[in-house]
């Protein structure tokens, strides 16, 4: 249980970390820090998607911006009150998320990949097209949470998001649903043989992962203060798969950690350019090509190697959240 | 033959655009009977499993188990219906251990819980004699422990009928004798099977009775010695081999 | 009338050029069954090699095409020898994933790289051919004219090299069975680097024929990229046909789609989601593609 207990620790200190970095920081690093957690959910919800179920989906940002802009909608446009805007927008991604997964069933590869692409651009650009609506690409103001001009507030409300959909996600992880969902992952006809409604789980994944996106994309248009269709361009969700896959595609505290490093690198290393992303595209193509479970992974392995050099790997080590 | 048998197809048929991989396919199966499905290369064995076992819908005919007519209905219902299969070539979850490639299907039954599983898991591990890799990835595991990982898997479904798609192909002569040695405790258990394979001899010395396909139709259906005689048998799988060349 | 006219022409050359990119997508789908992600990337690089082939070595304009694809070629043989051969080895799992998330990193590297080495401004390379031929009302600019009749002889090049020679026989045979291929003396693995690098080089030769008539810049392949991935899915992967058939549907589509619709914002959004709509249509009622061959991965 060596890495288990690193694994814990892990976790424990940089959530100590994050909870205290507000009184060290500045608020420009805070102001980063909250985006950071927008981040965060979106590559460990995709972890959950393609990582752990295999469902390997360019629409995962599409959600995000269908929860921002039917948050900012239903008060800007219906004058609903935030609250119950912002259930709406789980609602609708609830749904969505089902659509979605039910239209991808027979779908799988390279060919869901297609398929969640052109879905994504398509709402991208009616989100573009439609500007009565969503003002295009001028962008559409949303209401604040919080009164005042600080953003710590934020920052602790995406730190809770973040702490609890890494909750939820682990929680159901530790059921059967987390077993099936890998068995999909790995052959689905032999699931189907060993008695698994794959229908059913398959569209479970993709509502979760949906909610927990959409959520995001609430946080950060009610953060931010205005969203443009930009937040579902396609290199977004090459950020975001990068962060899951640098971090660890299999493994929910590594996509967290690993969108939290390369958004803040990112933002560190500002001076340099476009070279940040040259960086990014390399570092995706080694990790996949060398490490392919991802950077995290690879440092509890060693940990675990260093702690009991013969003790032998068991299930819990590996998939543990 | 009873008038209510345990299993029966009647009049099965699958098409593959101009394929008639099965063509008007009956037979029944008794309760705790083994059967010998047999055939030459592309005669559509494999299909028949996928058709009885759900992956595949059938174009004509019933499928009835138990009574009750299940054709056209989803694999996993079969499955939790007791009709288990492995595949010709091993369909493993190839990287999650031994321990969760067995629980999987034990718990696609929302009523057992997972120590239990796991029990029963490591029950057939024993049967199986693969204990000492309970923890090892399935990919890790050789040809013919994968075989037997496959069996196991579907033993983890207390299946009242096993179909078995060649699970003697490619595995070691030693490792043979002992999935042979399986296949006749599980019969004797209770377990009705039906057993496709293209090693005659391994298949005579466990069944009786064998069902013969060609080109998708059945061809012969008897006592193994009769049916082995049958000339039109003896075209199927002559002719077979001088096509193939 | 003649208006109709100008849009169609101009919507035909851009389906050859769209043709063009997907006949490269679509080869090494078919040999590789890997769906390159990056393709876009590689025909923005084909643009900015016949640029700084013709600008820096003075090679006359159409020179600089046939360079760009060599360069292509080259540039795809390496990346497929380095990064997608390790693929077909037991080291790599979830294979599917693997390559979608190369390609698609591969997009990212070298975007940003042309955005910091070529600069975010558009550069526009010399004409093949300054003025335009006229033809009662219709105009059409030297240029587009030698970038469509090149995409022809390059499409029916390639279906003739597929067809009638023997490397182009045994990429066929591996696109259909690699075991088959392997059994008859070919060997797989030689192919894919081959596909690689050709779809490389098609994707190149695309890019540095559009260059003179739209400018470059480090972007100009993410439209066609996603056009490509339309075309391919309509076509049915793995045909070149098929792809020829789908660039020009699409391409005639969205020129008459932009010229007629009267809103330009929305036209341009929904001539573009058309294609988009098309992609998930296609593979939701007919995974096969409306010509082409089926879909040899799907379910
Ligand atoms: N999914 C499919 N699509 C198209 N044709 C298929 C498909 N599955 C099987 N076939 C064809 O149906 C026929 C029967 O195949 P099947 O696999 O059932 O034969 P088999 O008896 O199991 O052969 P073998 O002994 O070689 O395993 C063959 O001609 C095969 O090519
Ligand atoms: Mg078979």
């Amino acid at each position: 249980m060596g890495s288990l207990s690193f694994s814990r620790a892990v976790q424990a200190v940089l959530l100590a970390v994050a909870l205290l970095l507000p009184l060290a920081a500045g608020p420009y690093w805070i102001h980063v820090g909250a985006i950071a957690w927008y981040y965060a959910m979106l590559a460990a919800s995709w972890a959950l998607l393609a990582g752990f179920a295999g469902q390997f989906s360019f629409a995962h940002v599409a959600f995000a911006a269908l929860g921002g802009y039917a948050s900012a909608l239903g008060v800007g446009l219906l004058g609903l009150p935030v609250g119950v805007s912002m259930l709406l927008a789980i609602v609708l991604a609830i749904v969505t998320g089902a659509l979605i997964g039910a239209l991808v069933l027979r779908l799988s590869g390279p060919y869901l990949a297609l398929f969640t692409l052109a879905i994504s651009e398509i709402f991208r650009l009616i989100l573009v097209a439609e500007e009565d609506l969503t003002r295009g690409m001028l962008g559409l103001p949303v209401p604040g949470l919080f009164s005042g001009q600080s953003d710590v507030p934020y920052y602790y409300l995406g730190l809770g998001l973040v702490v609890m959909a890494m909750l939820a996600m682990n929680w159901l992880l530790s059921t059967r649903v987390g077993l099936f969902l890998r068995a999909i992952r790995e052959d689905e006809g032999a699931a189907r043989a060993s008695g698994i409604d794959t229908t059913r789980y398959k569209i479970l994944v993709f509502v979760v992962t949906a909610v927990i996106a959409a959520i995001a994309g609430i946080y950060y248009g009610h953060f931010i203060g205005i969203l443009t269709p930009n937040i579902a361009i396609l290199p977004e969700m090459g950020l975001v798969i990068a962060m899951a896959v640098i971090g660890g595609i299999e493994s929910l505290p590594g996509a967290v950690i690993g969108a939290v490093v390369v958004f803040l690198l990112s933002e560190s290393l500002r001076a340099y350019g476009e070279w940040r992303f040259v960086l990014m595209g390399l570092a995706l193509i080694l990790v996949q090509r060398f490490a392919q479970n991802g950077l995290y992974p690879m440092i509890e392995q060693w940990s675990r190697a260093r702690a009991k050099p013969r003790a032998a790997a068991t299930v819990e080590d590996r998939h543990a959240g | 033959m009873p008038a209510d048998p345990f299993f029966a197809v009647a009049g099965l048929a699958k098409h593959f655009g101009g394929i008639h991989a099965v063509e008007d396919l009956s037979f029944t199966l008794a309760r705790g009977e083994i059967l010998g499905l047999i055939g030459p290369n592309g005669s559509g064995k494999t299909t028949t499993i996928n058709i009885v076992t759900g992956a595949l819908k059938p174009d004509a005919g019933s499928i009835s188990v138990e009574g009750s007519d299940m054709a056209g209905q989803a694999a996993h219902l079969f499955a939790r219906r007791g009709v288990a299969r492995t595949f010709q070539v091993p369909r493993l979850f190839r990287r999650m251990t031994v321990m969760e490639n067995l629980i999987v299907p034990a718990l696609s039954d929302a009523s057992e819980r997972r120590p239990s599983a796991e029990e029963r898991a490591r029950g057939v591990l024993a049967f199986l004699k693969l204990e000492h890799l309970a923890d090892d990835y399935a990919r890790a595991l050789s040809g013919g422990q994968q075989k037997l990982l496959e069996l196991g898997r579907a033993l983890m479904l207390k299946p009242s009928l096993l179909l078995l798609d060649e699970p003697f192909a490619g595995v070691h002569p030693k490792l043979l004798e002992q999935i042979i040695e399986h296949i006749r405790t599980l019969n004797r258990d209770g377990h009705t099977i039906v057993l496709v394979d293209h090693n005659l001899d391994a298949v005579q010395s466990i069944v009786s009775r064998v069902l013969v396909m060609a080109r998708g139709r059945k061809i012969a259906d008897g006592a193994v010695a009769e049916v082995l005689q049958n000339p039109e048998v003896v075209r199927a799988y002559t002719g077979s081999r001088a096509g193939a060349q | 009338m003649s208006y109709f006219l100008l849009l169609a022409v101009n919507g035909l050359v851009v389906g050859l050029i769209y043709a063009l990119v997907a006949s490269g997508l679509t080869l090494v789908f078919s040999v590789l069954k890997v769906v390159n992600f990056g393709h876009g990337s590689l025909y923005m690089l084909g643009g900015y090699a016949s640029y700084y082939l013709i600008s820096g070595l003075g090679l006359p304009p159409l020179l600089g095409v046939v360079g760009a694809m060599v360069t292509l070629f080259v540039f795809g043989v390496v990346f497929e020898r380095l990064v997608i051969a390790p693929m077909y080895t037991d080291k790599v799992e979830r294979k599917d994933e693997y390559a979608i998330i190369v390609t698609f990193g591969l997009t990212i590297l070298i975007t940003n790289l042309a955005l910091v080495v070529f600069g975010p401004f558009a550069k526009s390379p010399p004409s093949f051919m300054t003025g335009a031929l006229i033809a009662g009302p219709l105009i059409l600019p030297y240029d587009r004219l030698i970038a469509a009749v090149a995409a022809v002889v390059l499409l029916v090049g390639l279906s003739l090299f597929l067809k009638r020679t023997a490397l182009g026989q045994a990429l066929d045979a591996v696109s259909q069975s690699r075991e088959s291929a392997a059994v008859i003396g070919i060997d797989p693995k030689r192919m894919y680097t081959v596909a690689f690098g050709l779809g490389s080089a098609l994707a190149g030769g695309a890019g540095a024929l559009i260059a003179p008539v739209f400018a470059l810049s480090p972007s100009m392949g993410d439209l066609p990229a996603v056009q490509a991935f339309i075309i391919i899915v309509l076509g049915g992967m793995g045909s070149v046909g098929g792809s020829v058939a789908g660039g020009v549907l699409l391409g005639l589509v969205q020129a008459l789609g932009v010229g007629y619709l009267p809103d330009p914002n929305r036209a341009l959004a929904y001539t573009q989601a058309f294609g988009a709509l098309l992609l998930v249509i296609t593979l939701l009622v007919r995974p096969t593609g409306l010509f082409g061959r089926p879909h040899l991965r799907l379910e």
